[in-house]
């Protein structure tokens, strides 16, 4: 059990190395005969035109058709729109199956000392071995988006493959994009937008599609204050992270390379990461059962998400300024601009136990809705895409309801407020150019969390923590993560990290010093990770 | 009496001048698309630079036309007619990296100009978007023609002598070779990768 526990936390570790999904789309340098450079500054980063070409549903935001080199098919004349209703509204699909392909790999090494985790193991027991150098492969993805006519985007992608695991891919974006339904509210042009399907919510920076190699820490951050017993004053058990994609309606207006822009997002809620189990009477999450397309969600709850974000260009020249894309001599392709944004996610996290009645005498099922909310802000300072200085900050709270015992019963009777849990931390990030196909990157994580520090005290010969840490050493904890980033070619790409990463240091709970903590079985170390990938997209 | 004899004169150099006034032709084998065949300098001749300024546009996010010759001295526009920002630069002359320049980068409907005092072939590139590309050819008489897509070429008004005859095609060695012009000449290419 410890063992396979162990296993899986080192296989956390992998993947915290190798989540972010980062998606170029060579299916648009096909249909525009265009290079990759013409939307990203660094696959999948985009530039101001990246940018506004999103905005536009996957279109050039001017004059899209005298642009698109593969003209798209017409599902129907034009003319047909003086018939409606009497006839279907005609669109077009991409004249190509605009389909992308993209795969990675990656080579760790990392020290010994992420072995010190067997130190938990009962005397003899065979533990994990963490060898100091490894080949992984990482994703092999497919991914298609487009234009269906009338600002109708789509988008679609899917890992087919994780880790050379078909079993582990998934999907990840999907989704209808209306733009500009303004148009028909005769409010000004982009002021509403509509998303419907899956999706990543409108985080200030991207993880799905962040070039980096590892993902923010603060984006992977959930709150379960619930693991360890010996620490019972929180109960929470919230899997919710930011970097989850989210099932609904998303509304948008404005755009990301000037001005304004909002976003608001209802979504489903599964505080429990995983689909309930039915029983036989409905169809299963998975959609195995009884037919249907099943439930997701544990909640009649949904979560609400909100972000509100203004970007300043910096260009002198009022007309440069207000473009899509700046001028100059040496012919950048974003402006000089500075971004402020705020962002709140609110949601319920709900739990439910086996209790009694206030009396004590029946048994009965005990829930707990306890309300969360991520909220913070986020600013961004960019030199025309040479040097990008960008970061965020997030708070993170749980309301905390406690199980309480009243009178004869011999199990919980019902629940009182207790402190609530909660964590914050972010990110600060620099992105150098240092040529066109060099970016050095240099980046600060930060968490701050109560719940990790107490579930640490869980490593014992009982089980291993469930934080996305082994053992913290305290409640906050920094990773250092310096990086460059090589483009061999437009579409492939060679990128380092060295990962420095919090000293950590493994407790045994079961012995515990005269202050209650437990004693630690070895000194504190770090498990720093030096990661190469190398990747390509066709 | 006077006046009429300057008439005769002037009619006899015209018609002196036209029947010096040859004609080469011929065709460019061995690689697909147009080529640029021009006359090369002519020693102790120069040439009046020509007042007409020849237009690239940038288009559809293509260099149009793709191959423009000049006369050495011409000035040449550079039009963005696209809805999206290009740049135009380039990083040499004739294959010397002393002339590259850089003309910035500008908004649809506007238009910059340089005049081409170095001879040579001038690779046109976009900074926005790295896929363009197009030619500007420096040559450094009147005498030259842009072939055919089928490579055939015709350069008129060459007065008769001896020249070196040049051919200049994308991403191949210049190829010369002797003329000698008097009534219409012939000459044909034939290059190679």
């Amino acid at each position: 059990m410890l063992k396979s526990k162990i296993a899986a936390c080192c296989s956390l570790v992998i993947y915290l190395c190798t989540v972010p999904s980062a998606y170029a789309i060579p299916a648009f340098a096909r249909q525009y005969g265009t290079s990759c450079a013409t939307c990203h500054v660094d696959f999948p980063k985009l530039n101001d035109f990246g940018k506004a070409f999103k905005d536009a549903s996957f279109k050039f935001p001017k004059d899209d058709e005298t642009f698109i080199k593969i003209p798209p098919v017409i599902l129907g004349s034009p003319a047909q729109k003086e018939l409606w209703p009497h006839t279907i509204w005609p669109g077009t699909i991409p004249g190509i199956p605009p389909i992308g392909l993209r795969y990675n790999q990656f080579f760790q090494a990392t020290n010994g000392n992420a072995n010190k985790f067997n130190a938990l193991l009962p005397p003899g027991t065979v533990g994990a071995y963490i060898p100091t150098t490894d080949f992984e492969t990482g994703f092999f993805s497919i991914f298609t988006a487009g234009n269906l006519g009338d600002n109708i985007g789509f988008w679609v992608d899917d890992d087919i493959s994780v880790s050379g695991a078909n079993a582990n891919g998934g999907l990840g974006d999907a989704y209808l994009r209306f733009g500009d339904v303004s148009r028909f509210l005769r409010l000004p042009t982009d002021s509403l937008t509509a998303k419907i399907g899956q999706f990543e919510l409108d985080l200030p920076f991207t993880q799905a599609r962040a070039y980096d190699i590892s993902p923010y820490d603060i984006y992977t951050q959930t709150n379960i204050g619930a693991a360890n017993p010996n620490f019972p004053q929180q109960f929470v058990n919230n899997q919710v992270s930011m970097q989850d994609v989210g099932k609904g309606i998303e509304i948008s207006g404005g755009h990301h390379y000037g001005g304004y822009h909002y976003s608001l997002a209802i979504i489903d809620q599964n505080t429990s990461g995983t689909p309930p189990a039915f029983p036989g009477n409905v169809p299963s999450g998975a959609g195995g059962s009884n037919g249907g397309v099943g439930f997701n969600s544990d909640s009649n709850f949904k979560d609400l998400y909100g972000r509100l974000v203004y970007r300043a260009n910096l260009d002198r020249d009022p007309a440069t300024r207000h473009d899509v894309q700046a001028a100059g001599k040496t012919g950048p392709h974003t402006h000089n601009y500075i971004t402020l944004g705020s962002y709140y996610l609110y949601g319920r996290s709900v739990q439910s136990i086996s209790g009694f009645t206030p009396n004590g005498t029946a048994p009965t099922v005990l829930t707990a809705r306890e309300p969360f909310y991520r909220a913070g802000g986020d600013f961004d300072f960019n030199l025309h895409d040479k040097f990008d200085v960008y970061g965020l900050y997030m708070y993170g709270h749980d309301n905390n309801l406690l199980p309480t015992v009243t009178g004869e019963a011999t199990g919980p009777t019902g629940f009182v407020r207790g402190n609530p849990a909660t964590f914050s931390g972010g990110f600060v990030q620099a992105d150098y150019m240092v040529y066109p196909w060099i970016v050095a990157i240099m980046r600060w994580d930060r968490v701050n969390s109560s719940s990790d520090l107490l579930n640490g005290y869980l490593a014992s010969t009982a089980g291993a923590p469930v934080t996305p840490f082994f053992s913290p050493f305290s409640s906050v904890r920094n990773r250092f993560t310096p990086g460059a980033q090589f483009l061999i070619h437009p579409n492939i790409k060679a990128s380092f990290e060295y990962e420095i990463r919090p000293q950590q240091v493994v407790y045994n709970a079961a012995n515990l010093q005269s202050n209650g903590v437990p004693m630690r079985l070895t000194n504190p170390f770090r498990t720093n990770t030096a990661v190469v990938a190398l990747e390509f997209v066709y | 009496m006077q006046r009429n004899l300057l008439q005769v004169a002037f009619l006899g150099a015209v018609l002196s001048l036209m029947a010096h006034a040859s004609t080469i032709s011929g065709k460019v084998a061995g690689v697909p698309g147009v080529s640029v065949i021009y006359v090369e300098a002519i020693a102790g001749k120069t040439f009046p630079v020509p007042a007409e300024q020849p237009v690239v546009a940038q288009r559809h996010l293509m260099f149009q036309p793709h191959i423009l010759p000049v006369q050495q001295g011409s000035t040449v526009e550079f039009l963005n007619s696209d809805s999206v920002a290009h740049n135009v630069f380039w990083p040499s002359v004739g294959g010397n990296k002393k002339l590259a320049h850089n003309l910035g980068t500008w908004p649809q409907n506007e238009k910059r100009a340089f005049k081409f005092d170095a001879v040579g072939a001038v690779p046109l590139l976009c900074n926005v978007h790295p896929e363009m590309n197009g030619y500007i050819v420096v040559v450094p008489t009147p005498y030259f023609a842009l072939t055919s897509e089928s490579g055939e070429y015709k350069i008129e008004n060459v007065p008769d002598g001896s020249y070196s005859l040049a051919a200049w095609h994308e991403g191949i060695k210049n190829q010369s070779k002797h003329v000698d012009v008097a009534g219409d000449a012939k000459a044909d290419f034939t290059l190679s990768r």
